[in-house]
């Protein structure tokens, strides 16, 4: 039976239903503390003293450590992906709201929670800079000096300099800009921009750290357990192997439980008191942990009057807080798309990370992509508009296709842009009469399209254990944190070794038994590690062929494998091990931004949304969203199809109503009372086309899909609502009120600005 | 979450005398969805918690009374009135704002009084059974006292319920064929706190709106009535001009402020045509009543 294809349940949904499915959430260790976190209150401030005395004294409390304490233990406690520029407690300075200043250790929770209400500290008060275009100015200063970590091979340029707060600027420069500019016949120029989200997973961050002798083992809600395991050691001066980061299921993570969030903490905690210890952060906390980056993005196009795009010039400030965490990769990886999935000869790009005095910024769902297609998408329609040509029409007529470079000077390969395109176009029945609506109603309708290329070069390593009784167990660091990861490499496994999906054991990460893999983000993961799974089932296969050789079977016979280890070993006894490494080739950009083979893989993703907006109120009713995705050759259909939909449901919140509210640094609305996820009722009918070609490079034909289905929902919704009352909404989120302000503008009488 | 008592008292009476009238820590608990919050946020520590649970069963009970008020206990669920098939039958309007009061787990524990004695402007109770001219009944150490429930609210989160009074029953006079809606606006998603509330409730006669009762609760600091706008519906046909003027005079006449739901100007904005709406919506909701 061919297993890759099939429409098959994930693996561990009985026990996930049933509430028997592992989660960090309900280790408990003898012997555990748990941990409190006592946060700043300021934006930016030296610290000048911190009170802890009366936590001290609280009956039950263990200890109250300080960032001072986490020094002795660790000279240098600074950690990060792209810069070592956060220390596991504040050190000397504050540089957010809600940055983790001091921990109170407590058997008790509730007790722990106490002692923090019982600490003060004493701030000098900085100015503070929140804004990330303000911030280019050198006059407030989030860090003095920069420490560039080194790590990762994609950021290994990032500079060690001082006076600035732009963590990371890209350039990328393609043909002559300006010279096509002043020979265009129309120059349109936007500014777009986005605002603060985040994650909002089911499971808050959660990490245990538990002290052994001469080694620590830390549980934790983690994207990325071996960079933890390398990060945790570099810190402690340690080989990675007295390191050890398990990884039950997460539940959800969508770039927000990348890198270190909480493990070097309690790592620090768990060796300074010689306990375990456990910090299970609240929903309310998690709006000082990681964010998605606010942006603004300037774009200008060169058009011909016949409807060619012929230049574009991108200027993107990301807004990445107080430490940079994973922002630089954003601001590059997301820098070189950022003219849009089009074919246009004169590009150029101005990326720029900025460190600013609020929470940091990091991956969500896409790396950056969403807050650029917002922008391009709704510059693509303006400018249709502008020069009266069908949106569609315009798209189709300046479409990427397959055979011609991208932006970076990579030729596009199996990308589907012309596929995914027509079939939104079609499914959203673009060349029908519409019913517009009448009186206080209105309807109309958007559509967007965009490219994401893959964050590269990038390593993943598989090993695959055959029993001698034939049955067969998968090693994987990837984590599966609700995207069905496991159930995917057993329909890879079972492909290869002509076994059942079901049949195969995927083992959780495990960093003492389970290999490197770089992280589960971006989807990458189905790609690098769906190969280096395909890879170590083939090759255990080969070798199984080797053993029944050895045993003296003659080549092609079909023995089942617990027979070959019965000949070979006299009995039930041996293994097979197979493994295999994955890591694509890539060309990192020079000095004009350009590469010859910047990504492995292309995704491709669209939305088509019909809206009706009432317009004495200027609520938008999405009445259908419509979500098509180049999935290559789609190895189980009926999860990539909850994955376009998880995706687009995602991005319809931060599309109408989530945003994270500042006064004065503070973060004024930090609960799921006052941010405001989409719920049921707000969920429209989402179709969802799986648009089927083919990644020859790609295990079995496939590609990732995790975000595609993102990529478009926001600039279809706001497309949409200009078809509808001609009113165009520049900003993220387009709330009601955004809407009926804009309305009322147009009409001529606007409403008072309080 | 610091230690606290938390005391189960099975009769009114005990329940009362276990209350404090000068220790603002001790309270009573009934659902205890608004109390639970507020406790985990750490806005509320308790050092003495009145828990209803075991109080007499008949201040659960709803019923119609003769000349069909109805009376509902303060100790009723929200499902529990949401269900009653008399509610349903006679109070459509009441049916249809507890669909979409917050959610099923909330509604089959939250309590009519809790609902009630909150406070919060927020709530959709308070302005529906105010437009519909329910008075509560209050029980204390000295006795009963009676008060039309738009009287109780003084202000953000404040009654005139002193610390050691309970709501025992809320009385809604019959429509006698009334009309009467609620309107609820969130300006973020379906399920968020209201952006605005306007409920309106009116007799017709000769085709005009008669002796109407206005209330706007979420986007005030408390459920207000908005006698300028009544005024100016007494006696007019319900048509586009008069409903105008009268939604222009309640924005002129309600105290609005800036919030995370939107800006005062928004929500005095929305308050024009939602007033407009809710007059309508009233007038429709006979074809909407189900059994």
């Amino acid at each position: 039976m061919n297993q890759v294809g099939r429409d098959f349940p994930r693996l561990e949904v009985r026990a996930k239903v049933t509430g028997r499915a592992e989660y960090t959430h309900h280790l408990r260790l003898p012997g555990m503390l748990y941990g409190k976190v006592f946060r700043s209150t300021v934006p930016h401030g030296r610290i000048l003293h911190i009170d802890t005395e009366a936590a001290r004294k609280l009956p039950g409390v263990h200890r109250v450590i300080t960032g001072e304490d986490i020094k002795k233990l660790i000279p240098e406690p600074y950690y990060g992906p792209a810069f070592h520029d956060q220390p596991i407690l504040a050190l000397e300075k504050v540089r957010h709201v809600g940055e983790p200043v001091a921990v109170v250790l407590a058997s008790d929770p509730h007790v722990a929670e106490q002692g923090v209400q019982l600490i003060s500290a004493e701030y000098e008060e900085l100015p503070a800079v929140y804004d990330e275009v303000q911030a280019m100015k050198p006059d407030i200063l989030v860090h003095e000096v920069l420490k560039p970590a080194g790590t990762f091979a994609d950021l290994k340029h990032l500079k060690d300099r001082g006076g600035t707060n732009v963590a990371l600027d890209y350039h990328l420069r393609r043909g002559d800009v300006d010279g096509a500019l002043a020979k265009a016949d129309h120059v349109i120029e936007h500014t777009f921009k986005t605002q603060q989200c985040l994650h909002v997973a089911f499971e808050p961050f959660v990490s245990v750290a538990d002290p052994g002798d001469s080694k620590l083992t830390i549980y934790t809600a983690n994207q990325s357990p071996s960079f933890v395991r390398i990060e945790i050691a570099r810190l402690f001066g340690w080989p990675e192997n007295r390191v050890r980061v398990k990884v039950p299921y997460v539940g959800g993570g969508f770039g927000g439980k990348l890198y270190i969030k909480l493990e070097a903490l309690v790592a620090a905690l768990a060796m300074l008191v010689r306990r375990p210890v456990k910090i299970a952060l609240t929903m309310e906390e998690q709006f000082y942990v990681i964010t998605k980056h606010p942006t603004t993005f300037r774009i200008k196009s060169g058009v011909t009057k016949d409807g060619r795009i012929i230049a574009r010039s991108c200027e993107v400030h990301w807004n990445g807080g107080a430490y940079a965490d994973i922002g630089p990769r954003v601001a590059q990886k997301s820098g070189f798309t950022a003219a849009g999935p089009y074919d246009i000869d004169n590009v150029s790009v101005d990326s720029y990370e900025m460190y600013t005095n609020r929470t940091p910024a990091g991956a969500l769902r896409c790396f950056g992509i969403p807050q650029l297609v917002w922008a391009y998408e709704s510059h693509t329609d303006l400018i249709a508009r502008e020069i009266g040509m069908d949106p569609v029409e315009f798209r189709h007529k300046n479409l990427l296709r397959n055979g011609r470079p991208q932006a970076s000077g990579t030729i596009l390969k199996d990308a589907a842009i012309p596929e995914v395109f027509q079939a939104l176009v079609k499914r959203m029945n673009w060349d029908a009469p519409f019913d517009r609506g009448a009186g206080i109603l209105r309807r109309g309708r958007g559509i967007a399209i965009a490219l994401k290329a893959v964050i590269s070069p990038t390593t993943s390593v598989a090993v695959i254990n055959i029993s001698a009784d034939g049955s067969i167990t998968l090693f994987t660091g990837s984590v599966d944190m609700g995207q069905g990861s496991d159930t995917a490499y057993a329909l890879i496994v079972g492909e290869v070794l002509g076994v059942p999906a079901e049949d195969v054991r995927v083992v959780h990460s495990d960093t003492d038994v389970t290999p490197y893999d770089m992280g589960t983000l971006g989807s990458r993961s189905f790609y690098h590690m769906g190969n280096a799974v395909r890879l170590a089932a083939e090759d255990a296969r080969g070798k199984l062929r080797a053993l029944a050789t050895e045993a003296g079977l003659p080549e092609g016979t079909n023995y089942p494998p617990v027979e070959i280890f019965k000949k070979r070993y006299g009995m039930q006894a041996g293994n097979v091990i197979g493994t295999a490494t994955f890591l694509p080739t890539y060309s990192p950009p020079d000095a004009q931004g350009l590469s010859s083979n910047v990504t492995p893989f292309w995704m491709v993703g669209g939305a088509g949304a019909e809206v009706e907006v009432d317009t004495e109120t200027g609520h938008v009713r999405v009445l259908r969203l419509v979500n098509a995705a180049d999935c290559g050759k789609p190895i189980n259909p009926a999860v990539a199809r909850t994955q376009l939909s998880g995706a687009a449901i995602m991005q319809l919140g931060f599309t109408l109503s989530e945003a994270m509210h500042l006064d004065g640094g503070q973060v004024t609305n930090a609960s799921l009372a006052d941010y405001k996820i989409p719920g049921m009722a707000d969920i429209p009918p989402i179709e969802c086309e799986l648009v089927t070609a083919e990644q020859h490079n790609g295990p079995f034909g496939a590609k990732g899909l995790g975000e595609s289905g993102t990529f478009g929902v926001s600039p279809a919704i706001a497309n949409a609502i200009h078809d509808a009352v001609g009113v165009r909404i520049m900003e993220l989120p387009i709330t009601a009120e955004a809407v009926l302000r804009a309305l009322r503008a147009k009409e001529g009488r606007p409403l008072d600005d309080e | 979450m610091i230690p606290f008592d938390m005391v189960e008292p099975t009769s009114l009476q005990e329940a009362i005398a276990l209350l404090d009238p000068e220790d603002g820590s001790v309270r009573p608990v009934a659902g205890g969805t608004a109390l639970m919050l507020m406790m985990k946020a750490g806005v509320f520590q308790p050092s003495r918690l009145v828990c209803l649970h075991r109080i007499e069963p008949s201040y659960a009970r709803i019923a119609i009374k003769d000349g069909g008020a109805l009376q509902i206990g303060a100790m009723a669920t929200l499902s529990q009135l949401e269900y009653d098939v008399n509610v349903g039958k006679h109070f459509p309007v009441l049916k249809r704002t507890l669909r979409t009061l917050s959610n099923p787990r909330v509604r089959n524990v939250a309590r009519v009084g809790g609902a009630l004695a909150h406070g919060d402007p927020h709530m959709d109770l308070p302005p529906v059974l105010a437009a519909l001219g329910a008075r509560i009944t209050i029980a204390s150490r000295k006795g009963n006292r009676e008060l039309p429930l738009e009287q109780l609210y003084a202000g953000y989160y404040e009654t005139v319920l002193n610390k050691d009074e309970l709501i025992t029953t809320v009385t809604v006079p019959a429509l006698d064929g009334r009309k009467a809606a609620y309107i609820k606006v969130t300006s973020r998603t379906a399920d968020d706190w209201p952006a605005l509330g306007v409920a309106v409730s009116f007799a017709v006669k000769n085709g005009a709106i008669h002796d109407p009762v206005v209330v706007v609760s979420a986007a005030t600091e408390k459920v207000t009535r908005m006698a300028n706008a009544e005024r100016l519906l007494q006696g007019r046909a319900a048509e586009d001009a008069a409903l105008n003027r009268a939604g222009d005079a309640a924005a002129d006449e309600a105290s609005i402020h800036s919030d995370a739901h939107g800006t005062a100007a928004y929500k005095r904005e929305l308050l024009r045509v939602c007033l407009r709406r809710a007059v309508r919506k009233a007038l429709s909701a006979d074809a909407e009543v189900r059994p």
